[in-house]
């Protein structure tokens, strides 16, 4: 028999699974309909629906992670108001930090723009955002800023902060296996302007004083172009 | 963010699986549109924007068997059936999503990857036909054909929201090659070229040098946007009408053939490829790109009796090397049925359509049955419905019937 490649064989295994989480999402919401608010049952509806859509990001970010390590994505970008980008970002993960009890908001200027890949960067900050979710106490903060020729996307929260080196092995152990940084770290580098390459850091924050996840991502110096 | 009122809209959604549908009905609905029309597949669709007009199409990318979300978009959007003023929603799943990125030529307004949230449907609705109303002046423009007034227009929506810059650019660069004004358009494509290398850019100016003439260049930038867009299969349309420019049309076919067996479901590139190929007297290529061409033209805005006739007439020429095999034979009366069904009024698209009738009769050396064709046509011709055979066709059956 024909030896097929085990890395398609899981993205594409992934890709079957993640269509039928969004069958089960679907029919969820279905029966969410059907029960009224206050019933006991509705809180595990909603519990079991933010656990799917968890789910679904993840299976996404794996499938971007194939496609990234294999060369075989190709990034689209465009341009954005980061407003109205990170607003999505909150919208959209928003009722996973209200089942948490925490707190999710953004900050950047109003008028901010930035040029990247929108579905990758979505899956970058919603990788962040669940990983935040797991460590921070009360808040957690994304935020972008204009930094020397670089669009600077951070995502921090108020836990105890990225653990110094030798006890990274036991992170692993608890199934933290970096593979979200890794992600975030290809997602970045993918992004190149003019032989410059976008690149992540992991810092302390110093607002929050938690972890700080910080997302560089190069952008065009001169704004102008030719309108003829 | 302001919400939107949707009670003066009409929305149309292109769904074909049962459960979706439902839901995405029952979405919009409760967001209040207006009106909402519903179709299964896209050629029931294209039925529905050649009767009316719609503000919001939400079209699921993949659609079954026939065409899917993104050839739809194509069509109606090259074929203006539907306004720039429209708003075009494609709902993709996380791997179709690249052929919708990746056609570079005609994308949608935007995009939802399924699965999706009544409120975020909503979200992307209210977001997108915000910037529809941003864009609304040099839509309005654009729908009128007038570019001038559209670069004007676009110029003022860059100052007022500097995040549709590129937008605007691609608009103000494809109507700068609109008016002609190449160079303008070239530079305008270049020196967004060295910001960043966005595929509309460089797409752009592949065209440009495509309509300044300088084929070489064109050919290169063509070439390069194949090498980063997979799935950009336009691109070798463009090519092979670089090299019909040329002079080299086997290499041009070649060029066709490829980018068919890619994406076989593009009806204008069947024609194309059936066109070529007639010129090249490979009647045989010729013949499977039209039967093609014909059975996609039924349900889409290209359908015309010419796409029928050439059918008719690679057919028609196989018969030089002697009689139809009768599957051919079955793919005429296929072809010949519908000729009759649909474009028999016009007198001439009638005379040739009997000139080939007897054509195929005659290689088959069914004198009596051609001759009682040649005999319709000649009272068809009486009472004006058809026009009458050529000097040279008459001569031939004066020949053929003795008459």
């Amino acid at each position: 028999m024909e030896k097929l490649d085990i890395s398609t064989i899981l993205a594409s295994a992934i890709h079957e699974s993640k269509n039928q989480v969004g069958t089960l999402l679907y029919q969820l919401q279905g029966l969410k309909e059907g029960v009224a608010n206050k019933e006991p049952h509705h809180k595990k509806i909603v519990v079991i629906e933010e656990s799917l859509k968890k789910l679904n990001d993840e299976w996404v970010e794996y499938l971007y992670l194939y496609r990234l390590a294999s060369d075989g994505y190709e990034l689209h970008v465009d341009t954005f108001l980061l407003d109205e980008f990170l607003d999505d970002q909150v919208f959209a993960l928003q009722p996973s930090a209200t089942a948490k009890n925490l707190s999710l908001e953004y900050r950047c200027d109003a008028d901010l723009t930035g040029t990247f890949d929108e579905r990758l960067m979505t899956a970058v900050v919603s990788t962040a955002v669940y990983n935040a979710l797991r460590f921070a106490k009360s808040k957690i903060l994304i935020s972008a800023i204009q930094e020397n020729g670089y669009l600077l996307l951070a995502i921090e929260d108020d836990g105890v902060g990225f653990k110094p080196k030798p006890e990274q092995e036991e992170a692993f152990l608890e199934g933290n296996t970096g593979l979200g940084l890794y992600f975030a770290e290809l997602s970045a580098a993918a992004h190149v302007v003019y032989k410059r390459s976008g690149f992540i850091k992991k810092e302390s924050s110093p607002t929050l004083g938690g972890a700080r996840l910080c997302v560089y991502l190069p952008q065009s110096s001169q704004e102008t172009i030719d309108l003829g | 963010m302001a919400h939107q009122d949707f009670s003066k809209k009409k929305a149309l959604v292109i769904e074909d699986m049962a459960e979706a549908r439902i839901m995405q009905r029952k979405m919009l609905s409760d967001f209040g549109f207006g009106s909402i029309e519903v179709a299964m597949k896209a050629e029931t669709a294209v039925e529905l924007l050649q009767t009316q007009a719609f503000d919001v199409i939400l079209s699921d990318y993949n659609l079954g068997k026939g065409k899917d979300g993104q050839q739809l978009l194509e069509e109606v959007r090259h074929s203006k059936l539907i306004s720039n003023t429209a708003t075009y929603l494609m709902v993709t799943a996380e791997t179709s999503i690249e052929m919708v990125m990746g056609a570079i030529e005609y994308q949608p307004d935007g995009y939802i990857t399924k699965p999706f949230s009544q409120a975020l449907l909503q979200r992307r609705l209210n977001k997108l036909l915000e910037t529809k109303e941003k864009l609304y002046d040099v839509n309005v423009a654009l729908d009128k054909n007038d570019h001038a007034a559209a670069i004007e227009a676009a110029k003022i929506v860059i100052a007022k929201h500097p995040a549709l810059k590129g937008r605007c650019g691609r608009i103000i660069g494809e109507s700068l090659l609109e008016l002609k004004d190449y160079d303008k358009a070239l530079s305008l494509f270049n020196s967004t070229l060295k910001e960043r290398k966005m595929p509309w850019a460089l797409f752009g100016k592949a065209k440009s040098y495509f309509l300044m003439g300088e084929l070489e260049k064109a050919e290169q930038s063509f070439k390069q946007l194949m090498l980063d867009n997979r799935f950009f299969v336009s691109a070798y349309d463009w090519l092979a009408k670089i090299l019909i420019r040329q002079g080299k049309q086997e290499e041009a076919q070649a060029t066709l053939i490829e980018a068919v067996n890619r994406s076989p479901k593009n009806l204008l590139r069947q024609i194309e490829l059936g066109n070529i190929s007639l010129t090249l007297n490979d009647f045989i290529t010729a013949e499977m790109a039209y039967r093609r061409a014909v059975f996609l033209a039924k349900h889409s805005c290209y359908n015309t009796a010419d796409v029928y006739l050439k059918h008719l007439e690679s057919l028609v020429n196989m018969t030089n090397e002697g009689p139809l095999s009768s599957r051919q034979r079955s793919h005429f009366e296929s072809t010949l049925k519908k000729v009759h069904e649909s474009f028999y009024d016009d007198p001439d698209d009638r005379a040739t359509t009997y000139g080939y009738d007897i054509s195929v009769h005659l290689a088959d050396h069914d004198i009596n049955g051609a001759h009682q064709i040649y005999n319709t046509w000649l009272e068809d011709i009486k009472t004006g419905l058809t026009s009458a055979p050529s000097k040279q066709q008459s001569l031939k059956y004066a020949r053929a019937f003795g008459g």
